[in-house]
């Protein structure tokens, strides 16, 4: 029964919208200081090269790939982070957003490592390795009446579900913390925040760097579930997709990019039954949210306004159990 | 904080919800008045294809390819061809996406596609690992049937085609030295440029230079200056046809009159449309010669014709031909099974389609003479 249910097809799109999520939170950090930084997608490139180059070259395990990946990327988030923040604005977003073609370039041109334009392939399948493991240990998925890919797929996507949840609760957290009312003091007004004693540069490198390094494990969690990753991976396109996200859910609390990147990722899969024309739908739907709520679908107003809700509804079925946050 | 946990949960499994839901709908309704048409094989097929986006061109001949042969095979009467269109986009996560689909909720037999070597790529693997017989129509690049047993192709790699037109052109203008152009920031020309650095050292030319460019870019001044001092016999240049075409242009203003020999993207009516005389001298070796004296051929031009208003290009006649090549294993198979119908098509052999002789070597890729043509006065001909 249950594994009827548990369709590879519907998983795949899960671990995708799970990844997307993370990618949005990744911008949401860096949006979070009032920082614009379009340099994720070069971020994410690096975690994800890093990793697979490693996998495949150094019979890395992945976990340990997936790491070094993560740490690269925070590392030049960091580098790069403490030059460009004199920059604002607009300005930050151009040369962020040059940072991440230089990163493709690279990754187009330094053959002998990436191979180019052809991309790597072959990278260890995060699924696939872990069954391999669990049946060196006399593990084999029909104990839980699955097949094969079936399990593959539930494990990345239980995975990435653990993944996602600590990442956003972290975030979550740090919110409500001293670092976050930091961030949101200097996302209202930069002077005022340094008047107050708020080392600015340490924060915002501090953001700038916590959105590469979340943007370097989602990238390298993208390489070990698709198994293949090339430079166009990485390009413009990429880094607009992420912005989207952020733009589209609103990027005033953590929900937003988390429900864009959720709502953007499964549209066009929601819209396959219209084969061609889904991503004028698509488009559309985008165009008609910019013009409604141009501050994004997902604000403060809006939050409240849900905990209003089910609070009340709650108090009605009369299972009102209020805890503290 | 708990309360917020469970929040989330119940927005996650909500919207899985809403996933699950929406996704389920639409089952393929084409198999109603089965029993009436007796012994024939009936199966789905799936088909990925890049019919959205930048590259939708590709994706819109491939599908007309294919629903031509359709009503063709099922008109026979002998294998009865459910197709189930999917578009990728061409985006590997979008194919990938795709193709689970199809294997896990379409339970297709087979899959024709994907459009890009790329999304091949990503999608080879998988259909290979679940059992699933998946055949390129379009995927030249090299190494995509060796992804695995499932994986075969019927579109003609870069390592026939260039080799079989270099070779031509070196009978025919007595070539020895030569200049290499390609573009260095996309798969394709990248790919197809490895293949003639390849051949032409194999060939025993020498390579007097090789220059990059970029996907996008317009002027070719700086590359065309170089290669013109050094006096080439013949320049090799991997493009696709929107550069390439306008690599010729630039390279004949500038009185470079020697032949361009180009890969299979280089292969385009359009060169012509946008280089005009200057089109004139570029080699290529392509699967499909629509002028061919040959009455399937023929056949396919004018239904084509009659049915989308233009003339069939590689990727229509590819994918029309892919469609052919299936519907024989079907029947060879007997049955809509998987595996039954991977090792029919590992046995097809001395198949006689619209691009000639083919057979699949024992890796699943091509063996077939590939058609070696010439741009002459603003039209492709045949090269001897």
């Amino acid at each position: 029964m249950l594994a009827e249910l548990i369709n590879p097809y519907y998983l795949q799109v899960a671990s995708f919208i799970l990844i997307n999520i993370i990618l949005g939170v990744s911008i949401y950090i860096t949006l979070s200081t009032g920082q614009l930084s379009l340099a994720n997608a070069g971020f994410m490139g690096i975690g994800a090269y890093t990793s697979a180059l490693l996998t495949l070259n150094f019979d890395l395990p992945i976990i340990g790939g997936i790491l070094a990946g993560t740490l690269l990327a925070g590392v030049f988030g960091i580098l790069i982070g403490i030059p460009t923040l004199r920059l604002q604005g607009v300005y930050l977003a151009i040369v962020t957003l040059g940072f991440g073609e230089v990163i493709r370039v690279i990754f187009v041109n330094w053959e002998s490592m990436t191979k180019g334009a052809v991309g790597l392939s072959g990278i260890p399948h995060m699924g696939r390795e872990l069954l391999n493991t669990l049946k060196e240990f006399g593990f084999d998925p029909k104990i839980l009446g699955l097949q094969n890919n079936q399990f593959v797929f539930l494990a990345i996507f239980l995975i990435l579900l653990g993944v996602t949840i600590s990442i956003i609760t972290f975030f979550r957290r740090q919110n409500r913390s001293r670092v976050g009312r930091a961030f949101a003091a200097i996302k209202l007004d930069e002077k005022a925040a340094e008047s107050m004693g708020i080392n600015i540069t340490y924060y915002k490198v501090l953001a700038f760097a916590q959105g590469a390094l979340v943007a370097g494990f989602a990238g390298a969690l993208f390489a070990h579930v698709l198994a293949y990753i090339s430079p166009a991976d990485f390009a413009y396109h990429r880094a607009v997709e992420i912005l989207i996200f952020a733009v589209f859910g609103g990027s005033e609390v953590i929900w937003g990019p988390v429900f864009g990147a959720l709502f953007l990722t499964v549209m066009p899969e929601v819209l396959r039954f219209i084969s061609e024309y889904r991503y004028m739908i698509y488009g559309l739907i985008i165009i008609i949210m910019m013009a409604v709520r141009p501050q994004g679908l997902i604000d403060v107003n809006i939050l409240n306004w849900l905990k209003l809700k089910t609070s009340k509804r709650r108090q009605k079925h009369g299972t009102s159990s209020q805890k503290s946050m | 904080m708990r309360k917020q946990l469970k929040k989330f949960a119940q927005f996650t499994a909500l919207s899985s919800l809403l996933v699950l839901s929406a996704c389920g709908g639409n089952q393929a309704a084409g198999d109603e008045d089965g029993e009436s048409s007796g012994g024939a094989v009936k199966a789905d097929i799936g088909v990925i294809s890049y019919i959205s986006g930048p590259g939708a061109a590709y994706g819109e001949a491939i599908t007309n390819g294919l629903k031509l042969a359709q009503e063709e095979i099922n008109g026979k009467g002998e294998v009865e061809i459910n197709l189930v269109i999917e578009d990728s986009a061409g985006k590997q996560d979008q194919a990938l996406t795709a193709a689970q689909k199809l294997m896990n909720s379409e339970n297709v037999t087979g899959i024709i596609g994907p459009t890009l070597s790329t999304e091949m790529n990503v999608v080879g693997p998988e259909a290979d690992l679940n059992g699933v017989p998946i055949m390129g129509t379009s995927t030249t690049a090299e190494g995509i049937p060796q992804i695995g047993d499932y994986v075969f192709r019927n579109s003609l790699p870069e390592a026939l085609a260039i080799p079989a037109s270099i070779d031509k052109a070196i009978e025919k203008y007595d070539a020895k030295k030569v200049a290499i152009l390609y573009g260095n920031d996309d798969v394709f020309t990248k790919s197809g440029f490895d293949t003639m650095k390849k051949a032409a050292e194999e060939k025993g030319l020498e390579i007097l230079t090789i220059e990059t460019f970029q996907k996008g870019q317009s002027d070719y001044n700086a590359q065309l200056t170089k290669i013109k001092g050094l006096k080439p016999d013949l320049i090799l240049a991997s493009a696709l046809y929107n550069e390439g075409a306008v690599i010729m242009d630039q390279a004949r203003k500038m009185g470079i009159d020697v032949p361009f020999v180009g890969g299979n993207g280089f292969n385009s009516p359009e060169v012509i449309n946008i280089a005009g005389d200057a089109a004139n001298g570029l080699i290529v070796a392509t699967p499909w010669y629509g002028e061919k004296e040959d009455d399937k051929v023929k056949e396919f031009v004018g239904k084509y014709e009659e049915e989308y208003g233009k003339k069939p290009d590689q990727f229509a006649a590819q994918a029309y031909d892919a469609l052919y090549i299936m519907a024989e294993a079907l029947k060879n198979a007997g049955e809509a099974d998987r595996d039954a119908l991977r090792d029919a098509l590992a046995e097809i052999k001395g198949f006689n389609g619209i691009l000639g002789e083919f057979s699949f070597d024992e890796e699943g890729d091509v063996v077939m003479e590939p058609t070696v043509l010439v741009i002459e006065g603003g039209a492709f001909k045949e090269f001897n």
